[in-house]
């Protein structure tokens, strides 16, 4: 279920594009114009030129704009630092926090009617979660050179066939928690938005929805966030 | 957020994952099996990879759910 009216598929529609009605669809150019795709695009136009127009020239005293970054960025750092410690912060911040901004605000668009949660497709968050999945492996092996394999293997030698299959499932059912989480959370979101609308728009009923959707929005981005620092710093991490 | 509160949120964040990595886990499990059954083996060996990795699956799940219940810092 979409929402009724979704403004960038109307104009691409008018320009006669081949915009799908389905989720996803089937040549390459209706992929591209799918609704996921291009509400992406505009997360992504908006977290670009928003902070460009309000941030003005950078000044030792901060203006209103600079402040309010000021303390998004320095909320960020300081939660990851918190988490990871000073010199892994440094190094994933640039990573985690796009993957924070894009998410929240992916999550709230879809607060407003026109517009729509990138994230309530799974193909969006399952590319975050690959994202996060690979660069924690990479890490590993970073930090520890072939030595990474004692993470799969637990502590008793002779337990290693065993253990050896069970770390690797859980480790792929972390694909699928934090992936399905943060869409069937957007997802059921955005539907039952949509039903109220539908229903009884006219009478505010999807109002106390909206009011818990902002909250649902905040904290499947920290959720996402924090997971993600956590596998981190999981993989950075000795063996124990 | 104060001290406190960001250990909650956060310990929120942890334990909301349970039942979903205890669902995965053994979905996983089971995924694998049916593949290697299926796919790699051709159905010669059915069912019996299926069924071990189910049990591969499900220890993972408890192994998960031990791990998390034996943390120091609760």
């Amino acid at each position: 279920m979409e929402h009724p009216i979704l403004f960038i598929s109307f104009i691409l529609e008018r320009l006669g594009l081949p915009v799908p009605h389905g989720l996803v669809g089937d040549t390459v150019l209706a992929k591209l114009v799918s609704p996921h795709m291009t509400y992406t695009w505009l997360v992504m136009l908006f977290l670009i030129l928003v902070p460009k127009l309000t941030l003005g020239k950078m000044t030792l005293v901060p203006g209103k704009g600079q402040n309010f970054w000021e303390v998004i960025i320095g909320g960020l750092e300081g939660f990851m630092a918190d988490n990871m410690g000073k010199e892994g912060a440094k190094m994933m911040f640039p990573m985690l926090a796009t993957f924070a901004l894009y998410i929240l605000v992916a999550n709230m668009i879809g607060l407003m009617p026109g517009f729509m949660s990138p994230t309530s497709n799974l193909n969006i968050t399952l590319a975050c979660t690959l994202i996060v999945f690979f660069t924690t492996h990479i890490l590993g092996v970073k930090f520890h050179g072939a030595g990474y394999i004692k993470h799969f293997l637990g502590p008793i030698p002779w337990l290693i066939p065993l253990m050896f299959p069970i770390e690797l499932i859980s480790h792929f059912a972390r694909i699928l928690s934090l992936s399905i989480r943060l869409f069937g959370n957007i997802m059921a979101k955005e539907t039952l938005l949509g039903i109220l609308f539908m229903l009884a728009g006219a009478y505010f009923a999807p109002l106390p929805i909206l009011c818990l959707g902002v909250f649902v929005s905040i904290v499947q981005a920290l959720v996402f966030l924090l997971l993600s620092i956590l596998y981190f710093s999981a993989a950075m991490e000795h063996a124990h | 957020m104060s001290g406190d509160r960001k250990e909650v949120v956060k310990l929120l964040a942890e334990f909301s994952t349970i039942g979903m990595s205890v669902a995965f886990s053994i979905f996983i499990g089971v995924g694998i099996g049916y593949f290697l059954d299926h796919k790699v083996f051709a159905g010669r060996t059915s069912p019996w990879l299926t069924l071990i990795f189910l049990g591969f699956g499900v220890a993972a799940a408890f192994k998960n759910l031990y791990l998390m219940s034996r943390r120091k810092d609760l």
